[in-house]
């Protein structure tokens, strides 16, 4: 997986092109996470009866 | 003492519209730079720097309305966050929430209208020549990554907007008022009460 896009300037020196498009699904993925996490601390939460 | 059932009065008419129309064009900005990435072609430029510039315009009048109408104090993280039921009009999730907007938001805006000059619209010439093409892959870089970011926070907003035990501060979005029991559960109503 790359992080980053890169290209050619007029002279052959490579730069940034901008951010890897691979990170899409890790933006994406990364929030079910969070989501996934915050959903079974509150399950556990509320399975103590704390609220 | 004021009943549980009485309602406050949480975002004005203004503040509600300004969210909405923020929501509408972040989701159109993103509909329309991040579906050609996935393969889905269509001409997505015109609507993207249309709504660039109506998202622009909103977060000033925001900026704005808040400096100067509005207690900025009231969105900034304090001690009193930290306490059960401390926090004033804002928990401390929702003020960091905001900041992570605010910060996405404006590395999105202050990019986007860079890249207006490189790329051309109808009021400004193109012109890719007043910065290197290594400058432009930076301000690329940057307007990449909030958009990436962007995708992970509308996940969480939506995602936390929706829980049953939060849906009220949903419902203050949509209608304006919250009632003060539901408001006590996370609020300090002195606070709420003295504007803060």
């Amino acid at each position: 997986m790359n992080l980053l896009r890169f290209g050619h300037d007029t002279y052959g020196n490579r730069i940034i092109d901008g951010a890897s498009w691979d990170l899409l699904p890790v933006a994406f993925w990364a929030g079910i996470a969070v989501i996934v996490v915050h959903l079974v601390v509150r399950a556990m939460k509320r399975g103590k009866g704390g609220g | 003492m004021a009943s549980d059932n009485q309602k406050i009065t949480r975002h004005a008419g203004i503040d509600r519209a300004f969210h909405w129309i923020m929501a509408a064009t972040v989701l159109l900005l993103m509909i329309t730079s991040l579906l050609p990435v996935l393969g889905i072609r269509f001409a997505w430029y015109g609507v993207h720097w249309v709504s660039g510039l109506l998202l622009t315009a909103i977060i000033a009048g925001h900026i704005l309305r808040a400096l100067f109408v509005q207690k900025p104090r009231v969105i900034m993280i304090a001690g009193a966050d930290f306490k059960p039921r401390g926090a004033g009009k804002y928990t401390l999730p929702q003020k960091l929430m905001h900041l992570a907007w605010a910060v996405v938001v404006l590395v999105a805006i202050v990019t986007g209208l860079l890249l207006l000059r490189k790329a051309g619209v109808s009021f400004l010439e193109r012109d890719p020549y007043v910065r290197t093409l290594a400058a432009w892959g930076i301000i690329t870089l940057l307007h990449d990554l909030a958009a990436l970011l962007s995708v992970f926070l509308v996940l969480l907003h939506v995602y936390f907007a929706i829980l049953p035990e939060k849906r009220a501060y949903l419902r203050s979005m949509l209608k304006g008022s919250i009632s003060r029991a539901e408001l006590g559960q996370e609020h300090d109503l002195s606070k709420v009460d003295r504007g803060d």
